[in-house]
Parts: C-alpha cells; sequence; structure tokens
C-alpha cells in the first residue's frame, strides 16, 4: 500500500468488517484513498466492491441487517461515530449510481434540488444550476430546454445529469458505482473525459466492472476477492506487475 | 385442418361476445336512464328541474327542485374528501415508506378488509355510534348531519384511497430516492419532494376513486345524514341534516306510480348523477396527464 500520497489523503479505512444479517461479506478493509485522484475498484461480481463503496457515504445504513464495524474516517471526521450527521456526510460524500436515476422532473429542478434542500437562496438557483450543467459537460446540449422533462434525455445525458446533481451540492469526494454500465461506448467516453476532468477539484472513487476503463482513467485501483482487499496500489503497478497471485489471474483474465 | 379453424373462430367470437357484454350493458342502461329521465321533461321545464330551490314531489302542486338534492350530495362529498384524503394519503405513506415491513404486511390487508364490509353495516355503525356522539358533541339538535353522512363516507373511502396510494407510492423506484438521500436529503424530504410527487398520478387516481365512491354511496348516507331535502347553507350546513341525490331515488323509488312524472324526476336525478361521475373520470384522466412528470 503507498504511503503517502502527492496530495494527501482524503479517506482512511481502518478495519472495516461488514456483515448482512450472518453473512460476513467484507473482512478487515483498510485502505487510505488519495485525495484529487481517481481510485478505482475492481474484482467480479459479489467481492463487495459496491458494498465497501456505499460504507463511504453511509448507504449501507437503508439495509436493516446490515452491520458494520471498524473506521472509516472522511478529511480527518470518523463519519461511524454517534455525532456524525448522516445528512451533512452525504452533501460532503456525493454518490453516482449504476443506473441513471434523474428525479421525474424538470432537468432545472432535477440541479436545484440538492442545492434547495441544503438552503441555498431561489436568486442564486439559476446560476448554481448553470455551473453544474456546465461542470457536468451538459450545458450546451440542453441549455435551452432546462423545463424539460429529465426522462426526456438519452441514458448517457441522464447519467450526466445526475452527476452535474450531485456537483450542484459542492461535494469533497464523489462516488461512483459502475455509471457507465448502462451506457454505450459513446456516452461512456464523454463520461471517462468527464471524471478524468473532475479530479483537479474532487477526490474520486469508482467502481467498475470494466478493467479496461480502471485502467484508463484512475490513478490507484483496488482489487477486490470474495470480500478481501487483495491488493493495492498504483494502476499502472496493479496492471503490469501484480504481486499477488490472485491479481494477477484476474488481470490476466483467468476467471471474473 | 377446417375443423379446427371453425373451432378458433368460434372461441374467438364467444369471448368477443362476452367482452362486449359489458358495453352493450352499459349502453342499454344510458338509453333507458336518459329516455326515462327526459320523458319528465315533456311536463316540467328543464329549467325549473335546475333552477327549483325546493324537492316537493308529493305537494299539490309538486316542484322536482334538483338544487336541495345535488348541493346536499356535494356537501357530504366534500366534506367526506377533506376528512378522507389527507388521512388516506397520510395512511398510504406511512405504510409503504414508513412501517417496519412486518406492520406493513399486516396493515394492508386489514385495510383492505375494511372496503369489503357491507354498506348497510357502516350506516348501522354510524347511525347507533357516530350519531348521538355528533349531536352530544356539538349540542346540536340531531345527531344526523352532513358532517356524520361525511366522515361516514370518508371511512368508506379510505380503503380505497389508502390502497391505491400505497401501490402508487411503493412502485416508485427505489434507485429515485437512493438517488435523492445520497445528496443530502433526509426521509422525509425524499417523501415529499420526491417519492409522493413522483407517485402524483396514482394518487390522484386514488382520489377521483375515493370520491366516486363516496358520491355514489346511498344506503350508508341514507341512514345517517338526515333525509331532508333542504339547500344546505354554507358552512352551516355541514350541521344540518341533508338529502343527497342517491338517497332520493332510493327512499322514493318505491313508492312512486310508474310512469308518473314523480317517478321520471328520480330518473332525471340518476342521469345527473351518472354525469356527474362521467366528468369525475374525465377529471382522473386529465390530471393524469397533467402531471407529465410523474412516472
Amino acid at each position: 500500500m503507498p504511503e503517502t500520497y502527492e496530495n494527501g489523503t482524503e479517506i482512511e479505512v481502518k478495519n472495516l468488517n461488514l456483515w448482512y444479517g450472518d453473512n460476513h461479506a467484507l473482512h478487515d478493509i483498510s485502505i487510505d484513498i488519495p485525495k484529487n485522484s481517481v481510485t478505482a475498484f475492481i474484482g467480479p461480481s459479489g467481492c463487495g466492491k459496491s458494498t465497501f463503496l456505499r460504507c463511504l457515504n453511509r448507504m449501507n445504513d437503508l439495509i436493516p441487517s446490515c452491520r458494520i464495524e471498524g473506521h472509516v474516517n472522511v478529511s480527518g471526521e470518523d463519519i461511524y461515530s454517534r455525532e456524525t450527521d448522516v445528512v451533512d456526510l452525504r452533501k460532503k460524500v456525493g454518490m453516482v449510481f449504476q443506473k441513471p436515476n434523474p428525479f421525474p422532473m424538470s432537468i432545472f429542478d432535477n440541479i436545484s434540488y440538492g442545492p434547495k434542500i441544503h438552503g441555498m437562496s431561489k436568486k442564486e438557483m439559476p446560476s448554481i444550476v448553470e455551473n453544474a450543467l456546465k461542470s457536468g459537460a451538459l450545458w450546451e446540449e440542453i441549455a435551452d430546454r432546462l423545463d424539460a422533462s429529465a426522462l426526456d434525455l438519452s441514458g448517457g445525458q441522464q447519467q450526466r445529469l445526475c452527476i452535474a446533481r450531485t456537483l450542484a451540492v459542492k461535494p469533497e469526494v464523489i462516488l461512483f458505482d459502475e455509471p457507465c454500465s448502462a451506457l454505450d461506448p459513446i456516452s461512456t467516453s464523454k463520461i471517462e473525459d468527464l471524471i478524468l476532468e473532475l479530479k483537479k477539484d474532487y477526490t474520486i472513487v469508482i467502481v467498475t466492472h470494466n478493467m479496461q476503463q480502471a485502467a484508463r482513467i484512475s490513478d490507484y485501483t483496488a482489487f477486490f476477492l470474495l470480500g478481501d482487499l487483495i491488493e493495492f496500489g498504483k494502476t499502472n503497478q496493479i496492471f503490469e506487475n501484480p504481486q499477488k497471485k490472485e491479481t494477477e489471474d484476474y488481470i490476466t483474465g483467468r476467471f471474473g | 385442418m377446417l375443423n379446427r379453424n371453425i373451432k378458433e373462430k368460434g372461441i374467438e367470437s364467444l369471448l368477443f361476445a362476452a367482452g362486449a357484454t359489458a358495453v352493450i350493458a352499459l349502453f342499454l342502461l344510458c338509453i333507458f336512464l336518459f329516455r326515462e329521465g327526459a320523458l319528465l321533461f315533456e311536463n316540467y321545464p328543464v329549467s325549473s328541474f335546475l333552477t327549483d330551490t325546493k324537492w316537493l314531489p308529493t305537494a299539490t302542486k309538486p316542484q322536482y327542485g334538483l338544487l336541495p338534492l345535488l348541493l346536499g350530495s356535494f356537501v357530504v362529498t366534500v366534506g367526506s374528501i377533506l376528512f378522507s384524503v389527507p388521512l388516506g394519503i397520510a395512511s398510504a405513506i406511512y405504510i409503504s415508506e414508513i412501517a417496519d415491513p412486518k406492520i406493513a404486511n399486516v396493515l394492508k390487508p386489514v385495510t383492505e378488509i375494511l372496503a369489503g364490509i357491507p354498506s348497510v353495516v357502516y350506516g348501522f355503525f354510524g347511525l347507533v355510534i357516530l350519531v348521538p356522539i355528533v349531536q352530544k358533541t356539538l349540542s346540536l339538535p340531531t345527531g344526523q348531519t352532513a358532517l356524520t353522512g361525511s366522515i361516514m363516507l370518508g371511512i368508506m373511502a379510505l380503503p380505497t384511497i389508502i390502497s391505491i396510494s400505497e401501490d402508487a407510492i411503493s412502485s416508485v423506484p427505489r434507485s429515485i430516492k437512493e438517488g435523492s438521500l445520497a445528496l443530502g436529503s433526509t426521509e422525509w424530504q425524499t417523501i415529499y419532494k420526491v417519492t409522493v410527487p413522483a407517485a402524483l398520478s396514482g394518487i390522484s387516481a386514488a382520489v377521483m376513486l375515493g370520491i366516486g365512491r363516496a358520491i355514489g354511496e346511498t344506503m350508508t348516507v341514507m341512514m345517517v345524514s338526515g333525509n331532508s331535502a333542504i339547500i344546505p347553507g354554507f358552512p352551516s350546513g355541514l350541521f344540518e341534516s341533508v338529502r343527497t341525490m342517491t338517497a332520493t331515488i332510493a327512499l322514493e323509488m318505491g313508492e312512486v306510480p310508474q310512469g308518473s312524472d314523480h317517478f321520471h324526476a328520480l330518473f332525471a336525478i340518476g342521469s345527473v348523477l351518472f354525469i356527474t361521475t362521467f366528468i369525475i373520470n374525465i377529471i382522473a384522466n386529465y390530471i393524469k396527464r397533467r402531471y407529465r412528470f410523474s412516472l
């Protein structure tokens, strides 16, 4: 594991264990995620990478049978401590989901939803929406129809809208849960370009099934297998010179 | 081969006939209702039927004024909606979004059983329990008031409103709710800003069906709301006896000579009822289309 990062550490996880009922799904995960970089989680289906991602903004709280032990610090604060306000945490750690999930409202309302619930004034909304859509690389395509239903956009546009929606609440970290798995190659490459652009200002963690995608866009890669973090390191090291046999087998396509 | 074709065709025609029965029945019913109703207007002008303020079918000079009955139905229905819609939607939200699944699994079927209780039983309950309570707590001369009818109709409309709203709310995809929570909104913000608006077309359909149920209900309202055919005041009418269109038909149909003006007048009221429910359905469809952002 890399000891120090150029831009510092954003998320520190120590000895995290997670159970779904009696099923011990994550085993003693410890990892430091660097600031202003892209960290990819790879591994076969069911390896726990998405479950782990959801620990980082406490989305697993929604699952009643889920129990978590260990420590997760986001910019120095223990997010599983009693004092943590989940609302503040999720404002700081945004999430983009596997399937685009725009709200059934207008494009404008989709973006302004987050800022509004966090108490931004109505007057500021048009500029917030414009900036978010510009950062989400969507502004030029839809600037003239902000009142249209978000559901009328294409899948790729919907996903960029969801990214813009997340940016509008000014997070520090953005978690991507297989954001391109429902998209065509052109939309995928647009989103990848966007992620590379976003890492200048945000810490990005992305779960992906697609190893080429991890190789293309990430700075660091973590390989998960059956609830264990097998190996974590610089992306080119993981892909070119894996230290563990399981990693090598997976990268070279022997399973998964 | 030929034999088989004949058989196929035969079954097709049988099924078509079965499907057509409902349409034909509706069509015949409409013709009958409107024709019998229209016969009133040979002896009694339409304008008087619509504007007369009195319903006195057995007076020496009978008057068939629709207004007291129409407004009676209106007051009772509006009252029941004011009571049942907020309560119904709140229950639906509780069952689908907040309640522990174990509790929800009990609540929902129990709510639906409420819909299966015969209306005469509701009426009996209202007459024996609710009427005295209303009379005592509000110190009214009689407990058989529009308010009593509204409460009973509201209770009867609840299962429809709860059940259909609950279906609409729980069919909002989980992914949308997660999207809202991931932006840092609370459970409640998610419910009232995302989930409920997304289910709005289903919820308004539920409300419309609830209204339809309330307007068409006869037995209960006849038993608890006093049946005096006087134009209800506003809002004092809520605490007075009223008579609805449905109750009038049920009360008087047994005693009128067939073919008399009075007989035709009751059919005219039936036609008005029919048209009213028809309009409500059209409104329901319109509302469904208006919420274009709904799922």
